[in-house]
């Protein structure tokens, strides 16, 4: 490791050395008495006009001893730091922080004058709610853990940070309220974070990856929120929280499936409406994801299964059709999903004429045609508004849906079951940081059941959910 | 480092497994080749017709459901009947399938006729066996005979339907066996009647009539034969019930005791039972019907049958005054009169139960869940000597 | 996820043992018993649930059987026993799994499938058998209250046409006949000696046993009571009545506006059969991987699992349309074998180890 040597022009060279990039850029001046300074700084991430009302001005007419302690008492500035080593300042540097040096000092001064660029707190866009609150977490770190910090004013809540990515060395903040959160996941966390070995993160999603039990599963392993109230709700169940410069998507652990039933809302209506609701997007998901394919399985190999004044209504709709029901329910599938993707990429204009073309134009002339049929339009359509039900499950939920459709064309009604039992056996026998995936249902927990599927009142919910193990298991206390 | 490699390649083993699992799905979803008949090959049978054919076995009438929209976004329920002959049912029903290509499928199979013929002289459980048997085949369809041949039944034009095993199943919905107009069976319970101790059963027994139209009316007026000859449409009627014993129709209930037998079994509610009054026909409204037939097996045995009845007048057929509708009191004399109309016809069903050896009232069967001693002694005489005592009882409603 | 819970196995005892005696049992027992079916299936019951009693006794001191029989004669002679069991389970879970094609291929399809359709039933038991033991107590979780909400839902829309009349007169068809029923359906009671399979893996808490034994007999009370139910509504057709409980729900009278709403607890009660249908397989790979498996041969099980559905596999296809003649076979002339292996043995285990602890005392 490099040390400062008190010698200015051999100490800026050898940092100009050390990141030969275009955009550092070096200002020297020098003080009434003589005194010589040097500020080097990445020029597009560096708040210049702070940097010289703050710094140089008052530099300019310094005529005090050329101590660092003294320098800073002139500055009286409050993100001020010493630095010895080349490389740190070096990493400050490109962190957006000028460093100034100067003659005869073996120390180096960080000036904390990024210049950061973010956008304002909004409401994001992929948890709307209508009775609650609106912030959501934007890209910059530190605003997130304030936005926490506001929410959670102990000093229970740790925040610790750490630098993933070898050349991004992203800033990444593992937040957890001492006494609640099990110690031994926050240690897991933290070693699994530090035992990443990668160039770049980009997002957190690249996290999820790391922190999985079972990196290769279908099923996700990690909670996502948007939103710092329910990321901190889910804290202060005892939850491990990871916040991720540059990605408004926070990360918690354990996860557990349920979790995605909920919504904030559901703890500012009435709770029985919040069963209701959890209920409905079970139901939405479960119609989503077995519609299509029991539809097929009931053409091919089981007329049964739909009420004969239905069947005759299908069967005219089919008539002469050039597909077989399964491969014509694959294909309305397979345009339903392009055109979901299409309409998420595209510029928000476009995507709403898009969706006037995939929907009418598209659907109608299929119909007319004689491509599709219009029973297997409806079911797609309603399976994919079914799958909006629970938008951070669609990920999976989609998979399963098309894995469905395939055993269904193929095996039957008796596929889907089979399936069904490898889907309930793989979740049930998943864990993530000793908390099973599919708890409170499996194994089940009686307690946690009162704020599953079903909500009760507030005042029920007076304990941490058990699945999570925390120890400190009372968060609400009756007078 | 042999042993790695093995290791190494058993890890893998899995993935290997899968992708084999997921090309097999694949291919088979896109081969359709699991030896299925999907809906485009499939011949929804919604009736089926069983007559006895001279020559060959049996003529089956099924009665096919063909789609009726034209454009595909309209349904319906429009049909083709085909006929086809065999040595048994299942001949019969291969026989379709080689005609036609359709594989006929009876899980819609809403209604089982057989001709006014082949239900006196043959055992109908040689035909219905087919049914019984199918494991593809609901028994919970209804049963029931016809006069004529199932075949002329099946293949004759509603007047209200589409299609006439539609309309005819009409006849047997909730509302109308309430009326106790009709009675309702199903291949189920016909099925346990006959393969009980009784070996009795009963089933409805279906007439058509001929519809009178305006032919400027009707929208269903179309043409046969090049347009000639108009279609004669026609409408069913299940007044009558035919009385089965081992097996063959022994005896038939007129409307009367169609309805009489209904208020045995405690089936009617706002039906309506005609009686007189000063020798004019009175309409009196059934608003509570409780009917029993027990037996009691204490001694010899011995059989009550109990109707109670409460009943509200509903139309008198001759002019009234407004203070008497108002009031709409029965008279004890049209009391009396009704409860005469209800034990005559009652008796007389008990009379055609008793003669045609038809156990109407599975006599048999409570003798035996009693007591199969007894059972042993009586089975053979039960139904011809045990003596009835019939109680009925006409209330008004207040 | 090592162990299973109280609650777990009392959910198997009661939600997922029971669903197996409601396919084929009905008929087979009428066949022999007639209207009296309740009392060779109560005999059987009660037989079953003083075994599973004395199997929860032996479950405290957390050892596998395997360790019980070794510790006390012997690694080989304990490879021995064990060996047969498995054989044992092996031969008996053929009849389940034929009897769950023939279901599958009549409730399942509207025409007579290939018998490829069901193949897929192996590759589900092979994933499954390959799985320990123990991690099946969680899917039980989730199976028994499906198990239990659609066996109601089949009994609420079946109880209303049930004739409980017809179960009358009592003891008609003799003693001899009630015997032959008890005899002759002992082939579907396996739950006590795959309950010994579960030995060393349960986590014993205090009254396990007497929880076991009542979530048992509330199990069979269900049975009974589907059986009742079943002879009532089909009487003299009930014989010929295969698959019992997917026949019983169809005349419910919402049926008729709903259309077969009952199917979806059949299929609830399929997929919680399908999970039973390999519990016999898995207990004789669990008896096998516990004979002769180690930490090195972590690959065993799953090797096992995949050639016992082979065979498994090859024998359904070569005995794809003599359900009937194996029946007579296996339940018939062979019946003698299930007592042995589920009530004598089990009970002789006990025997072992009470002599053990008044030696030790």
């Amino acid at each position: 490791m490099q040390k400062i040597t008190g010698n200015l022009k051999q100490d800026q060279k050898a940092l100009k050395k050390l990141i030969p990039a275009e955009d550092i850029l070096d200002f020297s001046f020098r003080t009434e008495k003589g005194g010589e300074f040097v500020v080097l700084f990445t020029d597009p991430i560096t708040d210049k006009e702070l940097l010289g009302h703050l710094v140089v001005s008052p530099l300019q007419s310094y005529d005090g001893e050329m101590k660092a302690e003294e320098i800073g008492k002139r500055l009286s500035f409050p993100e001020l730091r010493k630095e010895t080593s080349l490389e740190k300042l070096a990493e400050e540097i490109l962190a957006g922080n000028p460093v100034l040096l100067w003659e005869g000092m073996d120390e180096g001064l960080i000036v904390g004058t990024k210049k950061v660029f973010i956008r304002s707190i909004a409401e994001p866009p992929t948890d709307v709610t209508i009775k609650g609150p609106r912030e959501g977490f934007i890209e910059d770190v530190k605003v997130n853990t304030s936005l926490v910090r506001r929410r959670l004013k102990t000093g229970e809540l740790k925040i610790e940070y750490m630098n993933v990515g070898k050349r991004s060395q992203t800033f990444v903040a593992v937040c957890y309220l001492e006494g609640t959160s099990v110690q031994k996941v926050v240690d897991e966390v933290k070693e699994k974070l530090q035992k990443i070995d990668i160039d770049v993160i980009p997002d957190s999603s690249y996290l999820t990856h790391f922190l999985a039990s079972r990196p290769k599963s279908l099923m996700k392993q990690v909670g996502t929120t948007e939103k710092p109230d329910i990321f901190c709700a889910k804290i202060a169940e005892g939850r491990v929280g990871i916040l991720v410069d540059g990605s408004p998507i926070a990360l918690t652990v354990p996860y557990l499936i349920v979790e995605d039933f909920q919504s904030s809302e559901d703890y500012f209506v009435p709770s029985y409406r919040a069963t209701f609701t959890r209920l409905i997007r079970l139901f939405a998901l479960i119609v989503a994801i077995y519609l299509p394919a029991f539809y097929v399985a009931a053409q091919l190999f089981k007329l049964q299964l739909i009420p004969i004044k239905l069947l005759l209504t299908i069967s005219g709709s089919i008539r002469d059709l050039p597909l077989s029901p399964s491969l014509e329910m694959l294909l309305v599938l397979i345009v339903l999903e392009i055109l979901n993707e299409a309409s998420i990429r595209m510029p928000k204009y476009v995507g709403m004429a898009l969706s006037v073309v995939g929907a009418l134009v598209l659907g109608e002339t299929a119909v007319s045609a004689g491509f599709v049929s219009t029973p297997a339009i409806i079911i797609i359509a309603f399976s994919g508004i079914g799958l909006y039900a629970v938008p951070n499950l669609i990920e999976e939920t989609s998979v399963v849906r098309l894995v469905m459709l395939l055993v269904a064309g193929s095996v039957g009604t008796y596929g889907i079951i089979l399936a069904t039992g490898f889907i309930i056996f793989y979740l049930v026998t998943t864990d993530t940081f000793g908390s099973p995936l599919v708890a409170p249902f499996s194994p089940m927990v009686g307690k946690d059941l009162r704020d599953s599927l079903v909500k009760y009142n507030l005042g029920s919910l007076d304990t941490r959910p058990v699945s999570l193990n925390s120890k400190n298991k009372r968060r609400l206390r009756h007078e | 480092m042999k042993q790695n490699k093995f290791t190494r390649f058993l890890k893998t083993v899995p993935l290997k497994l899968w992708l084999l699992l997921a090309a097999i799905v694949a291919f088979s979803f896109i081969s359709n080749d699991f030896g299925l008949v999907d809906i485009q090959k499939t011949a929804i049978v919604l009736a089926a017709g069983i007559d006895r054919n001279a020559e060959k076995g049996y003529t089956l009438t099924a009665q096919i459901a063909v789609p009726k929209g034209v454009d595909r976004t309209t349904g319906g329920t429009s049909s083709v009947e085909f006929v086809a002959e065999g040595e048994t049912i299942a001949d019969c029903v291969s026989d379709i399938y080689c005609k036609t290509g359709w594989v006929p499928k009876f899980v819609f199979c809403n209604l089982i006729v057989i001709g006014d013929e082949t239900a006196k002289t043959e055992n109908i459980f040689d035909a219905l066996d087919f049914f019984l048997r199918n494991e593809y085949m609901s028994d919970n369809c209804f049963i029931a005979t016809c006069q004529g041949t199932a075949k002329e039944l099946l293949n004759s034009e509603s007047a209200i339907d589409d299609t006439s095993s539609m309309a005819i199943t009409k006849l047997f919905s909730n509302a109308n066996v309430k009326s106790g107009k009709a009675m309702k069976m199903s291949l189920r319970e016909f099925a346990m009647g006959y393969h009980s101790v009784t070996e009795s059963g009963y089933m409805p027994y279906i007439v058509q009539h001929k519809q009178e139209t305006n032919e400027n009316s009707s929208g269903n007026n179309t043409t046969q034969g090049g347009g000639e000859q108009a279609t004669e449409y026609k409408i069913y009627c299940a007044e009558r019930t035919a009385l089965f014993s081992k097996g063959k129709q022994v005896a038939l209930l007129g409307p009367d005791e169609t309805f009489a037998f209904s208020l045995i079994k405690s089936n009617v509610f706002t039906g309506s039972l005609l009686t007189e009054e000063d020798g004019k026909p009175v309409s009196l409204t059934v608003l509570n019907d409780k009917g029993d037939v027990s037996l009691n097996t204490k001694g010899a045995p011995k059989v009550t049958v109990k109707v109670e009845l409460t009943v509200r007048l509903f139309n008198r057929a001759i002019p009234s005054e407004i203070e008497d509708v108002a009031k709409n009191e029965i008279s004890d004399k049209l009391k009396e009169n009704a409860k005469e109309t209800v034990l005559k016809t009652v008796e007389k069903v008990f009379e055609t139960s008793r003669k045609s050896g038809c156990d109407l009232f599975k006599l048999n069967q409570s003798l035996y869940r009693s007591s199969a001693k007894k059972y042993e002694e009586w089975k053979d005489t039960l139904l011809s000597v045990v003596p009835v005592t019939y109680e009925i009882n006409v209330k008004t409603a207040k | 996820m090592n162990k299973i819970s109280t609650r777990q196995l009392c959910f198997f005892l009661a939600a997922i043992a029971p669903v197996g005696k409601i396919v084929l049992m009905p008929t087979n027992l009428i066949y022999f018993s007639k209207n009296n079916l309740l009392f060779p299936a109560a005999m059987n019951f009660l037989l079953q649930a003083a075994v599973i009693f004395l199997v929860l006794l032996i479950a405290k001191n957390d050892k596998s059987f395997y360790q019980l029989i070794a510790d006390k004669l012997g690694n080989v002679t304990a490879k021995i026993i064990l060996t047969f069991f498995a054989l044992f389970f092996f031969f008996a879970s053929l009849m389940p799994l034929l009897e769950q094609k023939i279901f599958v291929q009549s409730s399942f399809y509207d025409t007579l499938p290939s018998i490829l359709s069901f193949s897929s039933f192996f590759v589900f038991s092979a994933y499954l058998c390959s799985k320990p033991l123990s991690s099946f107590g969680r899917a039980w979780d989730i199976l028994a209250p499906l198990s239990i909400a659609a066996f109601f839902g089949i009994i609420f829309f079946s109880v209303g046409s049930a004739d409980f009349g017809a179960l009358a007169p009592a003891l008609q068809s003799g003693a001899g006949q009630i015997f032959r029923g008890f005899a002759y359906n002992m082939g579907w009671f396996l739950d006590s000696a795959i309950l010994l399979s579960f030995l060393g893996k349960i986590d014993y808490k205090k009254g396990l046993p007497w929880k076991g034994l009542l979530s048992y007999l509330a199990g069979a009370a269900a049975v009974l009571l589907f059986l009742a139910i079943f002879y009532g509504i089909f009487q003299g057709i009930a014989i010929n009545q295969e698959f019992a409980f997917t026949k019983t729900s169809k005349y419910f009278s919402g049926i008729d506006t709903l259309g077969r709403i009952d199917f979806l607890f059949i299929y609830s009660l399929a997929l919680v059969m399908a999970f039973y249908a390999i519990m016999p397989m898995q207990a004789g790979i669990d008896f096998l991987r516990q004979a002769y498996g180690s930490r090195e041969k972590r690959f065993l099980p799953a090797i096992l699992s995949i050639a016992v559905n082979a065979v498994l596999l090859v024998l359904t296809l070569l005995f794809d349309f003599r359900y009937i003649s194996l029946n007579n076979l296996i339940n018939g002339t062979l019946f003698w074998i299930f007592p042995i292996f589920c009530l004598l043995l089990p009970a002789l285990a006990l025997l072992f180890m009470i002599r053990r602890r008044r030696e030790t005392k």
